[in-house]
């Protein structure tokens, strides 16, 4: 367990270090926060309330939107393919430590930098020019930190899968952009899901992207109520048990044929 | 003249060719551009059954402007992907750039043929689909002017990406580590272009009327074809400045580029 908080830590501070990175990206999240904002300004027109969010939670979901997707990573993740294809995995195999915590713990220390940096500061940013909905109540914003932290885990234990497909082929570049615009699409983060006709919600449950987003964000807004909150949880942790499991499985099935090139 | 273009000829023929190497993944990433796409219109069509409408325009109206705008931004990114700002801003980082500035070739043809997204197909084809199906929900009264002035819009729209393209990739050489703000010009003026220009704020709508003049270019010819009325009090010229906008767009980010490569200093790798 040292181990990882130490990689934690090493991350954590290689992360911090990407100034520029931060600032642009920073940047980048405010204009499209607000170009979202003002396309759900314009959906709502003279309505008040849809699906259960107002006008005013549908604000706070783009701003939350923008907040949460350097912290939750979900649109691009190819590290670990590279090591596949450069060979440092040979290395990183050997280390004594388990393959996904080794990952895993360099993740959390990237979250951590992100939450902090981005997070944090779009959400200040948009309190400015938007007046936006903020939780209360100590049990309401323990369910969205723990949604928050679950969100990241099924975010991650997914990245990890499908990033585990490069062991199979000599370019999974295709293959994971593919999964990464369903993310997109399927977690919510375009439209909240509830705004969706039936038969996409559907879909969308089938699949672990909801997990990632959309779930923290009802939750934050308060859509979920009550025991509708702890089964949303159970969910979200279901999910990663799920996805934990079958990267174990394939991992194993992985590095059976596995071939390192020396070099 | 003529040398020129056979050269961009052959520049673009190599690049076709290597992308059509592997052809599984080639039509793979075809079908991935064509459902980013397709996907984010989805995501604003399939939420109309709860709202009914964007700030008074339907579902139709929205889907010709936002239509059109896919449609040229792919054929756009088509020609000037070697202007991406993604991709030149590594172009330049690992000193490529300047193997180029070494050939006695003019360095805009070399950075034009020096890529040629060819999946971007999937996004061209998902745009056509938008808008034919756009030009059915929409009751349009057809003249000889609008259908004109429809081809026109796409053209000065691709002209007018690539204009920021061209910007985008001028600023990469200044701060090569920055590409995700530059986002905002390339990604971010697409967004703001295939929505109608009423929903933005009012600092936002005047920055692209009279800095960057991209509500010429989808919102006035749109106004013009779906014969709706002008909520800003424009002259009745306004939506026949299309053409004018994106060349206007082209040729100040061909300056600007200009500028950028007097001024270039390699980043010594």
């Amino acid at each position: 367990m040292r181990l990882f908080w130490e990689l934690t830590k090493i991350s954590f501070q290689r992360h911090l270090t990407y100034r520029a990175a931060t600032v642009a990206g920073l940047v980048t999240n405010f204009f499209f926060g607000i170009l979202r904002a003002s396309i759900f300004v314009a959906l709502y027109d003279l309505q008040t309330e849809v699906e259960g969010i107002t006008l005013q939670g549908a604000i706070t979901y783009a701003a939350l939107g923008q907040a949460l997707i350097g912290y939750l990573h979900m649109f691009s993740w190819f590290e670990l393919m590279n090591t596949v294809y450069t060979g440092d995995i040979a290395s990183d195999l050997l280390k004594p430590m388990n393959y996904f915590s080794f990952w895993l713990a360099q993740d959390v220390g990237r979250a951590l930098v992100n939450f902090l940096l981005r997070g944090v500061t779009v959400m200040i940013g948009y309190a400015f020019l938007f007046d936006l909905y903020w939780p209360s109540g100590l049990t309401h914003i323990s369910a969205i930190a723990t949604s928050m932290v679950l969100s990241l885990l099924v975010s991650f234990s997914w990245r990890f899968l499908i990033n585990l497909t490069s062991f199979w082929t000599p370019n999974a570049l295709g293959i994971l952009r593919f999964f990464f615009v369903l993310s997109w699409f399927f977690s919510g983060f375009l439209m909240p899901l509830r705004f969706y006709p039936d038969w996409v919600i559907r879909i969308s449950y089938l699949l672990p992207f909801p997990h990632m987003m959309n779930t923290t964000m009802e939750v934050y807004l308060g859509v979920l109520q009550g025991p509708e909150i702890v089964l949303a949880l159970l969910n979200q942790v279901l999910w990663i048990v799920g996805l934990v499991a079958a990267g174990q499985l394939v991992l194993r099935m992985g590095v059976r044929r596995l071939v390192i090139l020396g070099g | 003249m003529l040398q020129t273009l056979q050269l961009y000829r052959r520049l673009i023929g190599v690049q076709i060719r290597s992308q059509m190497q592997y052809r599984l993944s080639f039509f793979v990433e075809i079908a991935g551009t064509g459902l980013i796409a397709l996907l984010e219109y989805a995501s604003l069509a399939l939420v109309f059954a709860r709202f009914e409408t964007l700030k008074g325009w339907t579902l139709g109206q929205v889907a010709f402007i936002f239509g059109l705008a896919e449609l040229s931004f792919g054929v756009m990114d088509l020609f000037f992907s070697g202007f991406d700002p993604g991709y030149f801003g590594q172009f330049v980082r690992r000193g490529r750039f300047d193997q180029l500035l070494l050939r006695p070739i003019n360095i805009t043809l070399q950075v034009l043929g020096s890529k040629f997204m060819l999946r971007r197909i999937g996004k061209i084809a998902v745009g056509v689909g938008i808008v034919v199906s756009a030009v059915g929900m929409n009751p349009i009264d057809w003249t000889p002017l609008k259908v004109l002035l429809t081809g026109t819009v796409v053209v000065s729209q691709v002209a007018f990406f690539g204009g920021l393209f061209i910007i985008g990739a001028t600023i990469s050489f200044w701060t090569v580590e920055s590409i995700e703000a530059i986002n905002i010009f390339t990604y971010g003026g697409s967004m703001m272009i295939s929505h109608p220009m009423h929903i933005f704020p009012t600092i936002l709508r005047n920055f692209f009327t009279f800095i960057v003049p991209a509500i010429f270019l989808n919102y006035y010819p749109a106004l013009y074809i779906l014969e709706l009325p002008d909520p800003f009090n424009m002259p009745a010229f306004a939506p026949f400045l299309a053409p004018l906008a994106g060349l206007w767009m082209l040729f100040m980010a061909l300056v600007i580029w200009r500028f950028g490569i007097r001024h270039y200093q390699s980043t010594g790798t």
